[in-house]
C-alpha cells in the first residue's frame, strides 16, 4: 500500500509562481463582486448620488455661460439651450425675492456648489463603506481558509508568500476598487456634459470627441513606455541598495581584502545604469506631462474658431461657446485618469488571481464521514501497525514501522536527523493523511476520529512553542472554560512554572507578546508544559528542546517532564541522556525503520546503533554534537 | 512612506543652513537649474496667452466681428511653443536632480567604505541604508518636484495676478481674501491626511505582523485546536484596520468636496462683481471669461504651497542626516612613511600597547607586549572579551593602534601603505561573512583574477573540496538567500580558504574553527603547517587541541597576557590553560566550562 497514490500530486511551485495578470479578467471581477453583495443597498444609493452630483457639477459652468452671459448680460438665450431650466428658475428667484438676476445667479451658484459638495461626499462614503467592509470580509475568509490548511501545505509553501496574500494582495484589491470608484466619479460627469454639448452643437461635439482617441493613444503609449522604465529604475535602485547593504555588512572583509576601489567601480556601474533609466524616464514623463493640457488648450482655440462661424449664422450663442471651452477639461480628464488607473487595475488583477488561487486551494486533512465519538477517558494505548508513510512519492520517510505503547508507558525516541522521529509524532496528531488501519488509539483506527477531537486527547509540546498573545493565564487555558485560574495555577505549580510566574509584575495576568520576548527559553518551555498539563490529555507527545538552557532551569524542566509523564502515555523525542534513562523503553529509528527497541540498559548491552549514538551524543566534545543541534 | 508628522521639523535658519550644504552637490549642475528657471518664465508668459487671446476672440464676437483666425492661430502657436519650452524646462531640472542624487550616492558609498568599527558602533547599517535610500530620494524629490513647483508657483502668481490687475484691479483685489483660506485648508487637510495615513500604515503593519506570527505558529495552533480563537482574534485586527481605513477615506473624500468649494468662492466673486462690471460696461465679456481662466492659474499654487513647504522641510532633515556622514573624517588614514619594506619578512612586535574604545571605561588592551619572529606560529587564548580580537584588528589597522606600539618588520603599522599592509597581513575575521556571489568569487575575493586551480587549491586546504563537489554548480554555486545557504562550519572554512589563498607573509586567524568539528580542524591545521612553514601565523582559539601545536601560546585576560609559553610549559604552570586542558580532555560538559569561566 502506498500512501501517496491517493493524493493528487500538487504543484506547490504554482503557489509561488509569479502570476502576471495582464488581462482584464471579468470572471475575477464578478467573483469579487460577491463580497460586495451584502452591501448592495449602500451601493445603489451611491449610484443615485453620483448621478445627482454629476448633474450638479455640470450645472456650475452652465450658470456662468448660459445664465449669466447669455441671459443676464446679453439677453439672447436661445429657447432650446439645455440649461436644465436654470434660466427660468433664476428669473423666478429674482422675481420672488425682488433682487437683481445677477444676485440670484450668485445665490444659485453657491447653493449648487454646496449641494455638489455634499452629494459628492455622500456618494464617495456610500461607495467606500461597502468596499472596505467587503474586502474586510474577504480578508477574513482568506485567513480562515489558510488557518485550516494542513501541515503538508505549510511544509511546502513559504510563510512569507502566504502572508503577502493576506496583506499586499488584498491591499491591491482596495486599490482596484478605489480606482474603479474614481473612474465612476470621472466618467459620469463626462457623459452628462456630453449630453449637454450634443444638445447645443452635434458637429462641434463630435469634432472634439475625435481628440479622445489621440489622447487615449498617447496616454496608452506613455503608460506602456513608463511601465517598462519604472520597472527598470526600481530594479536598478534595488540592486544599488543591495550592493550598498552587502558592502556595509561585509565592510571588514572588503577592507581586509583591499577591495574598496573595485567595489566602488561595481557600484558606479549600477548607479550609472540607474541614472540612465531615470534619465529616459524623465524624458518620457516630461514630454507627456504637458501634453494633455496643451491638447485641451488647442481644443479651446478650435472651439473659438468654430464658434465664431456658428455665431455669425446665429446657430450658437456666446455663452454656448464659453460653455464648450469650460467643458473641455471635463471631457479630457477621464481619459487621463483611465491611463493612470490601468496599471493599478492590471496589477490588482494579478493580486486577485493570487487570492482566489489561495481560496481555491482545497488541500485538507480528510476527516471521517462518520467520526467515532471518543469516550470521556481513554486508556491511552497507542499502536503503530506496519506504518509506511511518505511526504512525496520519491522519498519514503517511515517504512513498515510497528510498535505498541502500553497505557501509561513512557517511550523515548532517538535516531539521527531525518530518521523519521518528527514524522512519527506528526502522524499521531493526524497532521497528515495516511492510510487506514495503520495507527490505533485504544484499538480504534485513528482515521475514524475527527482530527480536532483527537488533538484534544493528544497533547503535543513542540520545540518551537508558539506563545499566543494574551496573558499567562490565557496561554495556559487557551480558551478552555474548564481551565479555571485555580486549575492553571495548580498545573503551573506541578511543572515548576509557578515560581517565575508569580515573580512577574502582574502574575498570571501578565500580558505576553506573541514571540514571548519577556520570557526566557526555559520559562517558555515550562509554560508550554503547564498548558498541556492543564488540558490533561491522555497521550503526551513531547519534542524535547535542544536549545541551551541554564543548568538551574534545566533541572526544573527535567523534574517537570517527570511529573508530566507520570502515569500518562508519553512519547518523547529525546535529546538528553537523563530523559532517555528515565523512559520505560527506547525506540531507535534509522532511515524510517525501527532499528532497535528496548530499555536503555538492554540496548546498551546489545551494542548496536543505540550504543553508538549514545557514545557520540553524550560523550564527545560538547562543541561538536553532530546530530541534535540541527534537528528539524 | 513614513508619515511626515513623526519627523523633526527644523527651524527656518537651521533648515536653510542644512539645505545650503547641498550647494557642494548642486553647484556643478547649477546651469541646468538656471536654464530651467528661465525657461519656466518664458513658458508661463506663453501660457497666459491662452486666456488673453480667448478674451480677444470673445470680445470680437461680442462686437460682431466673427473673424477670429489670428487670435486662434495665436493660441495654437502659443500652446505649441509653451509645450516645447515647458517640457524642456522640466527636463532640465529633473536632470539636475538625477545628477545630484547620482553624485550623492557615489559620495555616500565612498565615504562609508572609509569608515571603521568606531563609526559603525555609532551608526547601524540599517540607519545607513535608510539614509542612502530615503534621504537621497528626498533630496531628489526636492529638486525634481520641489523646485519645479516653487518656480511654477512664483511665476503663476506673478503672471496671473499681473494680467488680472491689468483687466480689472478692483476685481483682482477682491479675489485675494479667499487665497489664505485655500492655503490654510490645504495645510490642515495635509496634516489630517498625514495622520490618517500614518494610522493606516500602523494598522496595516499590525495586520502583517499578526498574520506572520500566526502562520509561523500554525502547527501549535492546529495541535491545540486553537483555529477558531485565532480567527476571532484576527477578525478584530482586521476590523481595526478597516476602521482607520474608512476614516482615511472620509478625510480624503471631505477634502475632495471642500477644496473645490473654497476655490469656488473666487468664481462666485467673479460672477457677482465681474458680472456687474460687465453690466456697467466697465469690463468686456471676453475679459470676464478670461478671469475664470486666470483664477485657476492662481489658486493652484495655494493648494500645493503646503506640500512644497513639506518637501523642503523633509529634504532639510534628510540633508542634515546625509552630511552627518559626509562630514565625518575617514577613520583610518593612509599616510605611509617611505622607509617601510615592500616585502614583509613577517615579524610582529607589540610594545606596551594600551587601547581603550571611545567611550569605554576600562582598557581593552592594557600595556601588552609580545613578539613574533618570522615563520613562527603562535596561539592566543582567553575568555570572550579578553581583548584578543581587538589586538588582532590593530595589527591590520582595522583599529588604529597608538603611535609606535604595533610594529611589523620593525616599522610601525601606520608607516605601511594601507593596501600593502592588508595585502601582506591577511586577517580572517571571527564572523564568517560571505557575499551573495558565487563561491569562487568569495574565496578569491581580494583578487578576482586568480586561476581556478589556485581556488581549488585553497579550498582543498580548507577542507572544502568535498562540500564544493556536492554542489550542483561547484565553484560557481551562488551563496546566500538566492543560492545555497552554507552551514556555520562551511562558512568558516570558506572564509579560511579566502585567507589561505593569499599566501600572505603573516596570516591571522581569529577563532576560525569554532563551528568546525575537531577532526576536520586537525586536518586543516596539518595543511597550515605544511603550507606555511616559512611564514608567520597567529591563531586565536578556544580549543587546547588547536593551540597546542603552536610555537608559543599566549593566554589573555582583561587586555593583558597572563600566561605564555609552549604547551608543556603552560601545563606545568597549573594556571588557566592547564585547567582548560583538563576540562576539555575529560570531554567535559558545557557546565564545567561555564564554572571555569565564573571562577577564574
Amino acid at each position: 500500500m502506498n500512501t501517496t497514490q491517493k493524493k493528487n500530486p500538487r504543484d506547490y511551485a504554482m503557489f509561488d509562481a509569479d502570476i502576471s495578470g495582464a488581462v482584464l479578467n471579468l470572471k475575477l471581477l464578478r467573483r469579487l463582486l460577491k463580497w460586495l453583495v451584502p452591501y448592495k443597498a449602500s451601493l445603489a444609493l451611491s449610484t443615485v448620488l453620483v448621478l445627482i452630483a454629476s448633474t450638479l457639477q455640470v450645472m456650475l459652468p452652465i450658470i456662468i455661460s448660459l445664465v449669466a452671459i447669455d441671459h443676464i448680460i446679453r439677453g439672447e438665450s436661445s429657447s432650446d439651450s439645455p440649461d436644465f431650466g436654470l434660466i427660468d428658475f433664476n428669473s423666478n428667484i429674482a422675481d420672488t425675492l425682488g433682487i437683481p438676476e445677477l444676485v440670484a445667479a450668485c445665490l444659485l451658484y453657491g447653493a449648487i456648489q454646496l449641494a455638489w459638495a455634499f452629494c459628492g461626499h455622500a456618494h464617495r462614503m456610500t461607495l467606500i463603506g461597502p468596499v472596505i467592509n467587503g474586502l474586510r470580509d474577504l480578508r477574513l475568509d482568506l485567513f480562515r481558509h489558510l488557518e485550516t490548511r494542513p501541515s503538508s501545505f505549510y511544509d511546502r509553501v513559504a510563510v512569507g508568500r502566504i502572508m503577502t496574500r493576506v496583506t499586499n494582495d488584498v491591499e491591491a484589491l482596495y486599490e482596484l476598487l478605489r480606482g474603479l470608484g474614481t473612474l465612476v466619479g470621472e466618467f459620469v460627469p463626462f457623459f452628462v456634459a456630453l449630453a449637454v454639448m450634443l444638445a447645443i452643437d452635434v458637429q462641434l461635439t463630435l469634432a472634439l470627441l475625435l481628440a479622445l482617441p489621440i489622447l487615449a493613444m498617447v496616454t496608452y503609449l506613455f503608460r506602456r513606455k513608463t511601465r517598462f522604465l519604472f520597472r527598470q529604475t526600481r530594479q536598478t535602485l534595488s540592486n544599488l541598495n543591495q550592493s550598498l547593504q552587502e558592502n556595509l555588512a561585509g565592510l571588514q572583509v572588503v577592507q581586509l581584502s583591499d577591495r574598496q576601489q573595485h567595489n566602488l567601480d561595481r557600484y558606479t556601474q549600477i548607479n550609472e545604469k540607474n541614472r540612465l533609466f531615470e534619465h529616459r524616464l524623465a524624458r518620457v514623463e516630461t514630454l507627456y506631462g504637458a501634453f494633455n493640457e496643451s491638447l485641451a488648450q488647442i481644443a479651446i482655440g478650435l472651439i473659438l474658431y468654430y464658434g465664431a462661424s456658428q455665431l455669425m449664422n446665429i446657430t450658437m450663442t456666446v455663452g454656448e461657446v464659453v460653455l464648450f471651452t469650460q467643458f473641455v477639461t471635463m471631457l479630457f480628464h477621464p481619459i487621463v485618469v483611465l491611463g493612470e488607473q490601468t496599471n493599478i487595475l492590471f496589477r490588482a488583477m494579478a493580486s486577485g488571481e493570487r487570492i482566489f488561487q489561495a481560496l481555491d486551494w482545497d488541500e485538507i486533512i480528510h476527516e471521517p464521514s462518520q467520526p467515532v465519538a471518543l469516550p470521556s477517558r481513554l486508556r491511552g494505548e497507542v499502536e503503530f501497525r506496519n506504518v509506511s508513510f511518505a511526504y512525496d512519492a520519491t522519498m519514503p520517510v517511515l517504512d513498515d514501522v510497528s510498535f505498541t505503547i502500553a497505557p501509561g508507558e513512557k517511550l523515548a525516541i532517538v535516531g539521527p536527523t531525518g530518521s523519521g522521529k518528527s514524522t512519527l509524532i506528526r502522524l499521531l496528531g493526524r497532521f497528515y493523511d495516511f492510510d487506514d488501519e495503520q495507527i490505533f488509539l485504544d484499538g480504534l483506527d485513528l482515521n475514524r476520529i475527527h482530527s480536532a477531537d483527537l488533538r484534544r486527547r493528544v497533547g503535543v509540546v513542540l520545540q518551537d512553542f508558539h506563545i499566543f498573545s494574551g496573558s499567562i493565564y490565557d496561554n495556559i487555558a487557551l480558551g478552555n472554560p474548564k481551565v479555571t485560574l485555580e486549575r492553571a495555577i495548580e498545573a503551573a505549580t506541578i511543572v515548576n512554572a509557578h515560581d517565575f510566574i508569580s515573580q512577574l509584575p502582574e502574575g498570571y495576568h501578565t500580558p505576553l507578546t506573541e514571540r514571548g520576548q519577556n520570557l526566557s527559553q526555559g520559562q517558555r518551555q515550562l509554560l508550554a508544559f503547564a498548558r498541556v498539563l492543564a488540558a490533561d490529555p491522555e497521550i503526551l507527545v513531547l519534542d524535547e528542546a535542544t536549545a541551551n538552557i541554564d543548568t538551574e532551569t534545566e533541572l526544573l524542566i527535567q523534574e517537570a517532564v517527570e511529573r508530566l509523564t507520570k502515569g500518562r502515555t508519553s512519547i518523547i523525542i529525546a535529546h538528553r541522556l537523563q530523559t532517555i534513562q528515565e523512559a520505560d523503553r527506547v525506540l531507535v529509528l534509522e532511515q524510517g525503520r525501527v532499528a532497535e527497541i528496548g530499555s536503555h540498559e538492554e540496548l546498551l548491552a546489545a551494542n548496536g546503533l543505540y550504543a553508538t549514538l549514545h557514545s557520540l551524543q553524550f560523550q564527545s566534545d560538547a562543541d561538536s554534537l553532530p546530530e541534535t543541534s540541527s534537528a528539524s | 512612506m513614513k508619515p511626515t508628522t513623526d519627523e523633526p521639523t527644523l527651524p527656518p535658519t537651521a533648515l536653510l543652513a542644512s539645505l545650503w550644504q547641498l550647494r557642494r552637490f548642486i553647484g556643478p549642475h547649477r546651469r541646468g537649474l538656471y536654464i530651467g528657471i528661465t525657461a519656466f518664465g518664458i513658458a508661463r508668459i506663453f501660457e497666459a496667452m491662452v486666456p488673453v487671446l480667448t478674451a480677444v476672440s470673445i470680445n470680437r464676437m461680442v462686437d460682431g466681428d466673427f473673424d477670429v483666425t489670428y487670435p486662434v492661430l495665436g493660441i495654437i502657436g502659443a500652446v505649441l511653443i509653451r509645450y516645447c519650452v515647458v517640457s524642456f524646462a522640466r527636463f532640465s531640472v529633473r536632470r539636475v536632480a538625477l545628477k545630484v542624487s547620482y553624485d550623492l550616492r557615489q559620495a555616500f558609498f565612498n565615504k562609508l567604505q572609509q569608515q571603521g568599527s568606531e563609526f559603525f558602533s555609532q551608526f547601524s547599517i540599517g540607519d545607513m541604508m535608510t539614509r542612502a535610500v530615503a534621504d537621497i530620494s528626498l533630496i531628489q524629490r526636492l529638486i525634481s518636484m520641489g523646485t519645479i513647483l516653487l518656480i511654477i508657483m512664483v511665476y503663476a502668481t506673478v503672471v496671473g495676478f499681473g494680467f488680472m490687475l491689468y483687466y480689472s484691479p478692483w476685481l483682482t483685489l477682491l479675489l485675494l481674501p479667499p487665497m489664505p483660506l485655500v492655503f490654510f485648508y490645504a495645510q490642515y487637510s495635509a496634516k489630517a491626511m498625514g495622520e490618517a495615513s500614518a494610522q493606516v500604515q500602523d494598522r496595516l503593519s499590525d495586520l502583517g505582523t499578526h498574520t506572520q506570527e500566526n502562520l509561523s505558529g500554525i502547527r501549535t495552533i492546529q495541535a491545540m485546536v486553537q483555529e477558531e480563537n485565532e480567527i476571532a482574534r484576527f477578525a478584530s485586527t482586521n476590523q481595526a484596520y478597516a476602521d482607520v481605513f474608512y476614516e482615511q477615506g472620509r478625510i480624503n473624500s471631505a477634502m475632495s468636496s471642500w477644496m473645490p468649494s473654497l476655490a469656488a468662492i473666487c468664481s462666485l466673486t467673479i460672477l457677482g462683481y465681474g458680472g456687474s462690471q460687465v453690466l456697467d460696461g466697465t469690463l468686456a465679456v471676453g475679459d470676464f471669461v478670461a478671469f475664470f481662466m486666470f483664477v485657476n492659474m492662481v489658486v493652484q499654487p495655494f493648494r500645493v504651497a503646503g506640500f512644497i513647504v513639506n518637501l523642503f522641510q523633509r529634504a532639510g532633515v534628510a540633508s542634515r542626516r546625509l552630511f552627518e556622514v559626509f562630514d565625518r573624517p575617514a577613520e583610518i588614514t593612509d599616510e605611509p612613511g617611505d622607509e617601510a619594506p615592500v616585502e614583509l619578512a613577517g615579524s610582529i612586535d607589540i610594545r606596551e600597547l594600551s587601547y581603550r574604545y571611545p567611550g569605554a571605561t576600562t582598557k581593552a588592551i592594557d600595556n601588552l607586549s609580545l613578539g613574533v619572529a618570522p615563520g613562527e606560529t603562535i596561539a592566543i587564548m582567553g575568555r570572550v572579551g579578553s581583548g584578543k580580537t581587538t589586538l588582532l584588528k590593530q595589527m591590520v589597522r582595522l583599529i588604529d593602534p597608538p603611535k609606535n606600539s604595533v610594529f611589523i618588520d620593525g616599522h610601525p603599522v601606520a608607516d605601511y601603505p594601507l593596501t600593502q599592509l592588508r595585502t601582506q597581513v591577511a586577517l580572517v575575521p571571527q564572523d564568517p561573512f560571505l557575499f551573495a556571489e558565487p563561491l569562487k568569487s568569495n574565496i578569491t575575493y581580494d583578487d578576482p583574477a586568480r586561476s581556478l586551480e589556485k581556488i581549488w587549491e585553497a579550498a582543498t586546504s580548507a577542507d572544502l573540496k568535498d562540500t564544493i563537489s556536492d554542489f550542483p554548480d561547484q565553484l560557481d554555486t551562488l551563496i546566500g538567500e538566492r543560492g545555497v545557504t552554507l552551514s556555520g562550519g562551511q562558512k568558516q572554512r570558506a572564509t579560511l580558504a579566502r585567507g589561505l589563498i593569499r599566501h600572505a607573509p603573516i596570516l591571522i586567524l581569529d577563532d576560525c574553527f569554532s563551528a568546525v568539528d575537531t577532526e576536520t580542524e586537525e586536518h586543516i591545521l596539518g595543511e597550515l603547517k605544511r603550507l606555511r612553514q616559512q611564514q608567520t601565523t597567529v591563531l586565536v582559539s578556544h580549543r587546547v587541541s588547536t593551540a597546542r601545536h603552536a610555537d608559543r601560546i599566549y593566554v589573555m585576560d582583561a587586555g593583558r597576557i597572563i600566561e605564555s609559553g609552549r604547551h608543556e610549559d603552560l601545563l606545568a604552570n597549573q594556571g588557566y590553560y592547564a585547567e582548560l586542558e583538563r576540562v576539555q580532555r575529560e570531554g567535559g560538559e558545557e557546565d564545567d566550562l561555564e564554572r571555569l569561566r565564573v571562577n577564574s
